[in-house]
């Protein structure tokens, strides 16, 4: 967190919670080109506001790029279509192929930055008083910020474990074929990893006695002015209405 | 045999974090050195150009004379092995033994040189009675030693340990050493990071120290830990051994080691 955090920062944790989660959901409901960029335009702009900017995009690529890549070549080579482009040995890529693993791309991207922001500028402790505040119970609270903590270390842990099964050998080098199978074994263990982050720091904030019944103090002032609650209503009310248009075929 | 040259080696981190500033290093084949300085200073950096795993932005490496640029990283581990600092970060397997077949079984060796291997770093390490356990039932120390042992069990001339005492118990340290002695007497080459100048003064022919991506001392431990070193240790926010400091207030030279300085009490008599 930057030390003096902006006023992208400064709104309340749930604010943009609700805005990390109606992009996403948005881009996924929405689907097509239009909505999910759209969604990616403004958080990248937020992101700029928020001084976050280079940081988001080079996580939201990392993150996003080992699914991107076998989505990519699994569904532009699988896809059945008429309109056949090229051809790589038996697989043939068609033009549906193509354009619906664009569509999944933009997606992926749109949700990865809108999670992203959400979590390099919120303080966990914010989110967590504030939801306790609004009557959310603080063991469900806890395991949400938990969960949200762990993954940068998740992001770590993968990194380190990758580059120690490669200083034993393992070849991640060369083609996409080999780079697969050098994640494989890396995935069970990092999973396994963050669970137990995930308790360790659920554990650790108990032990700071977040779960301790009765008031606690507030360390810092939690804003939460009339037009965010505004802000929040209407982008709800604009996801279940793009929800609704989607399902009843109008876009 | 290995000989690692290290030539005008600079490295800059993606997000443009200057940690190697034309390094300038021969490691000769056998040798025992030690690399210290404040955290920072770029010594995990240096260690992982050893094999690869991170490419200089100028300079070069060469291995046995040889530029390596070019070779994978797969191959310059059967070469050079490295034992990172945290062992949470390191071990993935849900055994002790698969965790330490791991190395051998990527080189591709044979099933039975594998099993060998796997036997011989475990008892190198002390773990032979944990071999079947699950490696998050050892405590912190032990899980280290098997990190350690993942690397031995590889075989590779050069074994490079970033920070194997910290965290340790005393008897963690004792088998450390116990390794570290048995990898130098085999004739292999070991290279150790490390915060503990005892240490570092035991157990190594020559300390190097760093600061700021730079060289600024290599030398045997008499040399770098003599008096008139001593600024440019403080500059690096090192202190010298204790007996180095007890050496230097009696006038006896410089006595970087216990044994040192009673040598030196004895021969004044
Ligand atoms: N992955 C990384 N990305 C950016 N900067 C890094 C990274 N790893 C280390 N650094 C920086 O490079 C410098 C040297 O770090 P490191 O080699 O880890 O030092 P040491 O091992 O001596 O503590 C430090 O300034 C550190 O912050
Ligand atoms: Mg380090």
């Amino acid at each position: 967190m930057p030390v003096t955090p902006s006023p992208y920062h400064r709104l309340n944790p749930l604010t943009k919670a609700v805005i990390a989660t109606v992009g996403s959901i948005g881009a996924f409901v929405l689907g097509g080109y239009v909505g999910p960029i759209a969604i990616m335009v403004i958080m990248l702009l937020l992101a700029w506001r928020a001084g976050v900017l280079a940081r988001l995009a080079r996580v939201s690529l990392l993150l996003t790029l080992p699914i991107a890549i076998s989505v990519v070549l699994v569904s532009v080579f699988t896809r059945a279509g008429t309109t056949v482009l090229f051809q790589i040995g038996p697989f043939d890529a068609t033009a549906e192929g193509v354009d619906f693993a664009l569509q999944t791309l933009v997606r992926l991207f749109a949700i990865s930055l809108s999670i992203g922001l959400f979590i390099m500028t919120t303080e966990p402790r914010a989110f967590v008083f504030d939801l306790e505040r609004r009557g959310v119970p603080p063991r469900a609270a806890f395991i949400a910020v938990a969960t949200i903590e762990a993954v940068p270390t998740l992001v770590e842990r993968a990194t380190m474990i990758s580059e120690s099964q490669r200083a034993r050998g393992l070849d991640t080098e060369g083609s996409f074929l080999t780079r697969v199978r050098g994640l494989l074994p890396i995935v069970g263990p990092v999973i396994i990893g963050s669970l137990t982050d995930v308790e360790e720091r659920s554990l650790a904030l108990e032990s700071r006695a977040f779960s301790r019944p009765g008031r606690r103090h507030l360390l810092w002032a939690m804003p939460d002015e009339g037009w965010e609650r505004v802000l929040r209503w209407v982008l709800f009310v604009l996801l279940v209405g793009a929800a609704v248009a989607r399902l009843t075929g109008r876009i | 045999m290995t000989r690692l040259d290290l030539e005008g080696v600079g490295f800059v981190y993606p997000d443009g974090t200057r940690a190697l500033d034309g390094v300038d290093l021969t490691i000769g084949a056998g040798e025992s050195v030690a690399i210290v300085g404040q955290n920072g200073s770029g010594k995990s950096t240096l260690v992982r150009h050893f094999n690869g795993l991170l490419r200089p932005t100028d300079g070069r490496i060469l291995h046995d004379g040889e530029d390596v640029a070019d070779v994978r990283t797969a191959a310059l581990a059967a070469r050079v092995g490295i034992v990172f600092q945290n062992p949470d970060r390191q071990i993935f397997a849900g055994k002790v033994r698969t965790e330490v077949a791991f190395g051998p079984k990527t080189l591709g060796r044979s099933a039975t040189d594998i099993e060998a291997a796997t036997r011989d770093a475990l008892a190198a390490v002390g773990l032979s009675d944990a071999a079947d356990a699950n490696p998050y039932d050892l405590g912190y120390s032990r899980r280290k030693l098997l990190t350690i042992a993942s690397v031995l069990a590889m075989g590779t001339p050069v074994v490079v340990l970033d920070e194997p005492t910290t965290g340790q118990d005393a008897r963690g340290v004792a088998r450390v050493q116990q390794v570290l002695a048995g990898l130098v007497a085999d004739g292999r080459t070991v290279i150790a990071i490390s915060h503990d100048m005892r240490f570092v003064a035991g157990s190594f022919s020559r300390i190097v120290v760093m600061g700021g991506g730079r060289i600024l001392l290599d030398g045997p431990p008499a040399e770098v830990f003599a008096e008139p070193a001593w600024p440019v240790l403080a500059s690096s926010y090192l202190e010298p051994p204790y007996a180095a400091r007890v050496g230097a207030r009696l006038a006896l030279g410089s006595t970087p080691t216990e044994t040192a300085l009673v040598e030196a009490l004895a021969a004044r008599g």
